[in-house]
């Protein structure tokens, strides 16, 4: 008779796959737990008190976010600074702010912003990414974008063109007027500038550094 | 070769993440490790059955 072969046994292969299976099913509930305990949202004690998460509550709206390079990560990363106006307060409640991000949440659903637009990874890229539109330097106080509205500040500039983007001339993908009103528009700006909070380890690269792309220009 | 754990967030898949060689390593370690082990099991089975 000739010699059988482990590599021809059946024991061994399913020994091998029931070991790989139960560990990979192990695996993938504890990386559930994990990412859950990884993107569940701080609060405004959290923010109060420098405690860094991934994201943040959403009172951040009162402060001034920028995005710096992080030279030990290789990429940029959002960075909560000091107390700044938002629609001329700063001094919104965990419950007031909560309440405008949901608004904002709705309202890019209604509107469908994903038909065109990026939101943290998920939507389409025939117009502009959107999550960190916020720190899109064409919005900043030197920026085209806020020029173009005529508005003094970037959120109520954001505001102005979200309530009348076929009015204001982008690019030659204009946005169509969606029959935003000024108060979903205050709400999809804080969706917009708590989004633009969140730490995507750099997602999207390089955003308003690119020279010709859509932003930064 | 290995990278310095720079995540936000300290985790466990941060650090398979670092770079190549700790998913790499890791991976060896939960399949092929067993996988040798069952195999000198199973030859021991068979050459006793034998």
């Amino acid at each position: 008779m000739a010699k059988r072969s482990v590599w021809s046994d059946n024991r061994f292969w399913q020994r091998s796959a029931a070991w790989v299976t139960g560990f990979a099913a192990v695996l993938l509930i504890w990386l559930t737990f994990d990412t859950s305990a990884q993107i569940s949202m701080g609060t405004d004690a959290d923010l109060k008190n420098g405690v860094t998460k991934r994201v943040p509550g959403p009172t951040v709206i009162n402060y001034k976010i920028t995005y710096e390079m992080d030279t030990k990560r290789g990429h940029e990363i959002p960075v909560i600074g000091e107390k700044e106006l938002f629609f001329g307060r700063d001094d919104y409640s965990e419950e007031e702010a909560g309440a405008l991000l949901h608004l904002g949440k709705l309202g890019s659903q209604v509107k469908n912003c994903m038909d065109c637009h990026t939101l943290l990874g998920n939507g389409a890229y025939y117009a502009p990414d959107l999550t960190k539109a916020w720190l899109d330097p064409a919005w900043g106080p030197e920026g085209s974008l806020q020029a173009m509205t005529g508005k003094e500040t970037k959120e109520e500039a954001m505001a102005e063109f979200l309530q009348h983007p076929s009015q204001y001339p982008t690019h030659e993908r204009m946005m169509p007027n969606l029959g935003i009103t000024a108060e979903e528009a205050k709400g999809l700006v804080s969706f917009l500038k708590h989004m633009s909070s969140i730490d995507t380890n750099g997602f999207p690269r390089n955003f308003g550094k690119i020279q010709g792309a859509v932003h930064g220009k | 070769m290995f990278e310095p754990f720079v995540d936000v967030v300290p985790s466990f898949f941060g650090w398979l993440n670092q770079g190549p060689l700790t998913l790499t390593i890791f991976l060896h370690t939960v399949i092929i490790l067993p996988m040798i082990w069952i195999y000198r099991q199973e030859k021991k089975r068979i050459e006793n059955e034998g």
